[in-house]
């Protein structure tokens, strides 16, 4: 730049707004869904797109006292793993990785895809085997949750890849997934604090029914769920957040959910999934797309024909669906079941390698019955339960 | 595309540096910036029945801890990084910095502390390399900032680089493995020496070497590599050295250093630009001022100085004597915080008389040594 020609102004705010953004998605992480303490070991693991977010998260956590510690993927190992590794190579877990799941106070991860479906050419039994193989570290993980030992986040950075995913721009896509996280306002902290005082109140009352049946488009799906603890989910486990999920009981699922959208699950995309359910187990699947991978991930093991979560989505600054499983299961007026483990604060005991989200839209001529009667239509609550 | 020269380098690093094994646990540290070289170790790797992942980073990250961590933040060393060494079979580090000069401005006390608390996982690492449990090999893959600091285009550095490693050749191993036995052969023969005369512009220096092992840095520990060196008699360095190259220390420049020898320790020294600076490196401690390192540089595809030392103490034709730690494993006995490497340009005027007799001049061994196998067991 030439001396005395000044900066066009928007170049200077237009940086300005997209740091700011950042520092605040960065405070929101250490300081609120995490809570980082001086001391406290941090472990951000992601790829090498998310960096920026990784240098304002590092900073934060250093003036919060923590320890940061980053694991990056690099863009193209775990395909390279995928297409030319043995069985055993996939199986092996590294020492890094078994140290940081032992050791590390605090797990802060960012979905950063450079490519959503650079798994769609593998042989979906080596991504059986893979999912498989990951399944130790998961069960380490959430023993040292549930023991109160590591807190975690999961969130996402807005890339190409997952724009391209939701149709829009990368700007467009910035600007969605920053609303969806509440950071348009001023203190998005307390937006959320709000937003978890209104879940915990419908939670509560979903802990007194026994049963929900839901009715839709190509839906109609009974679950009991007596017993168990619906759990209000307000940005501390995942960022964006805006669910109330529970577990059901495993024997007690029948009928018959379709999944209005596609899912990206494992670096493929599915599509036009219709499940049927007897006595809580699959009993007969369909999809449109990528129906051999569905198959194998049923048959993954014992517990991946189940129901291990059943969810209300509940943000409404969600109004798209974006391919994004992070984003799409929080669309405000959608139900998602998940096939595989449950979540051990909900009550769920369903074991499994599997873990898949899928999401059904209930907005429209849609219907949710507890015990009988009607308590959510066309994608919302009645009577102020929420 | 991947660039074939990288590769090939890859599979050297497999094959031949670290001559990894089915089942060997390999961990590949590098900055992103050195994904491509990354991504292609991590592949050979696996295709060889190893079980390799990545440790990678992000540029900026050292720089905020410097400038945000407290004292505390600054030496912590995670029980990650402690309980992980341990389990390395053979380690590789990519050079490849985004930014050479990003640390410029930190606190020289607190970067010190960093380097200090650092040096407790570098000291356990090295045990485990000098017992033979792991191996480990340090390369750089070219960026930018590394071009820069060469003065030259990132394609012409590029070229550089793999030249220098020889990948840009078909079958680089047969290259090293010739390099190899070529080294040993001339570490041998120097074996027999007691006394180096190095004579060039402003130079005229006598080096102890007797009964000093010398050894052949054959790209098993670096690539590129191609040196031979010891560490000189402590007490027998005498007359004076003039380096033609800038001495770089932790990223500083000191220009045209002059050194007088009497009796192995440094009497007068001086420098055109930097002289603070060496002379307050000359004060660090006590074995500062001695003699650590004596070495020839013998990769001719090094033909040039680009400021970083993984290159420069191998060009073709030059010397390097560092002053400070001596290496142990060729009979050095000097300790010392300070290594600092400084390069001596001998391709023009430029002679060296072993016990009397003209063995170099103008940058080159006037013999081929006898090609001796010798199993010195240091790599093993």
């Amino acid at each position: 730049m030439k001396p005395g020609v000044a900066e066009p102004p928007w170049t200077a705010r237009h940086a300005e707004m997209g740091s700011n953004r950042l520092e605040r998605l960065a405070s929101v992480l250490v300081d609120y869904s995490t809570r980082i303490r001086a001391g406290d070991l941090v472990c951000i693991d992601t790829g090498p797109s998310a960096a920026p977010l990784v240098r304002e998260i590092w900073r934060r956590v250093l003036e919060a006292g923590g320890h940061p510690h980053l694991r990056l993927d690099v863009d193209g190992a775990p395909e390279l793993l995928l297409h030319e590794g043995s069985d055993e190579q996939m199986a092996w877990v590294s020492p890094l990785r078994r140290a940081e799941s032992e050791r590390a106070d605090v797990r802060i991860a960012i979905e950063a895809d450079v490519n959503t479906r650079a798994n769609s050419r593998v042989d979906p039994e080596r991504q059986a085997h893979a999912e498989r193989a990951r399944e130790p570290l998961r069960r380490v993980h959430f023993a040292r949750v549930s023991a109160g030992d590591l807190r975690y986040v999961v969130t996402l950075y807005p890339t190409q890849a997952a724009a391209q995913d939701a149709d829009m721009s990368l700007t467009e896509y910035e600007d969605f997934v920053f609303r969806a996280g509440l950071l348009d306002h001023d203190d998005p902290r307390s937006e959320w604090e709000a937003l978890g005082r209104a879940y915990a109140r419908l939670a509560a009352w979903l802990d007194e029914r026994k049963e929900i049946r839901v009715v839709g488009d190509g839906t109609d799906l009974t679950l009991s769920v007596e017993g168990r603890t619906w759990v209000p989910c307000d940005g501390h486990e995942n960022f964006p957040d805006g669910e109330v999920f529970t577990g059901p009981i495993e024997t007690k699922v029948d009928g018959t959910i379709r999944f209005t959208y596609p899912s990206g699950y494992a670096g493929r995309r599915v599509s036009g999934v219709e499940l049927e359910f007897r006595g809580g187990e699959v009993v007969r699947a369909e999809a449109d797309e990528g129906a051999a991978f569905l198959r194998e991930m049923l048959a993954l093991d014992g517990g991946a024909r189940r129901a291990g979560e059943f969810s209300f989505g509940l943000n409404e600054a969600v109004t798209e669906f974006t391919g994004q499983t992070l984003f799409d299961e929080k669309l405000g007026g959608t139900v998602h079941l998940a096939l595989g483990a449950s979540y051990p604060e909900s009550g769920g005991r369903v074991r499994s390698a599997l873990h898949w989200d899928l999401v059904c839209d209930l907005r429209n001529d849609s219907e949710v019955f507890a015990d009988g009667e009607l308590v959510y239509r066309n994608g919302r609550f009645l009577d102020g339960l929420l | 595309m991947t660039d074939p020269r990288v590769e090939r380098l890859a599979g050297l690093l497999a094959d031949y540096s670290l001559a990894l094994r089915e089942g060997q646990v390999l961990r590949i540290d590098s900055l992103d910036a050195g994904s491509p070289l990354v991504l292609a170790l991590y592949g050979v790797a696996l295709r060889a029945g190893a079980l390799p992942y990545t440790n990678v980073s992000l540029s900026g990250l050292g720089e905020t801890l410097l400038h945000h961590g407290s004292d505390e933040q600054l030496t912590y060393l995670s029980p990650i990084q402690w309980q992980e060494i341990e389990h390395l079979d053979a380690l590789v580090t990519i050079w490849s910095e985004t930014n050479t000069r990003a640390l410029s401005r930190a606190d020289p006390t607190r970067h010190a502390a960093y380097i200090a608390a650092q040096r407790k996982l570098s000291n356990r690492r090295w045990e485990r390399i000098s017992s033979g449990e792991m191996s480990w090999c340090g390369t750089l893959y070219p960026t930018n900032a590394h071009a820069q600091e060469a003065e030259m285009s990132l394609a012409e550095y590029e070229d550089f680089v793999f030249a220098a490693c020889h990948v840009h050749e078909d079958d680089p191993a047969a290259h090293w493995q010739a390099v190899s036995a070529e080294l040993r052969g001339r570490a041998a023969e120097l074996g027999g020496v007691r006394e180096l005369r190095i004579v060039g512009p402003d130079t005229d220096l006598r080096v102890g070497v007797e009964g000093r092992s010398w050894l052949a840095a054959d790209g098993r520990y670096n690539m590129p590599d191609g040196e031979v060196f010891t560490s000189p008699i402590e007490t027998e360095t005498e007359g004076e050295i003039r380096y033609t190259f800038p001495a770089v220390y932790h990223g500083r420049e000191v220009e045209d250093v002059r050194l007088r020898f009497e009796a192995g320790r440094v009497v007068r020294a001086e420098a055109a630009r930097g002289d603070d600076y060496l002379q307050s490196l000359l004060e660090m401690d006590a074995g500062a001022r001695v003699l650590g390192e004596v070495a020839f540089g013998l990769n001719y595809e090094i033909d040039r100085f680009t400021r970083n030392i993984l290159f420069d103490e191998k060009i073709g034709g030059t010397m390097h004597l560092a002053l400070g730690s001596g290496f142990p494993q060729t009979g050095g006995q000097n300790n010392s915080g300070l290594h600092w490497d400084m390069i001596c340009d001998l391709r023009r005027d430029g002679e060296i008389y072993a016990d009397g007799e003209l063995i170099w001049k103008d940058g080159r061994f006037l013999a081929e040594p006898a090609l001796e196998v010798v199993e010195s067991g240091v790599h093993g």
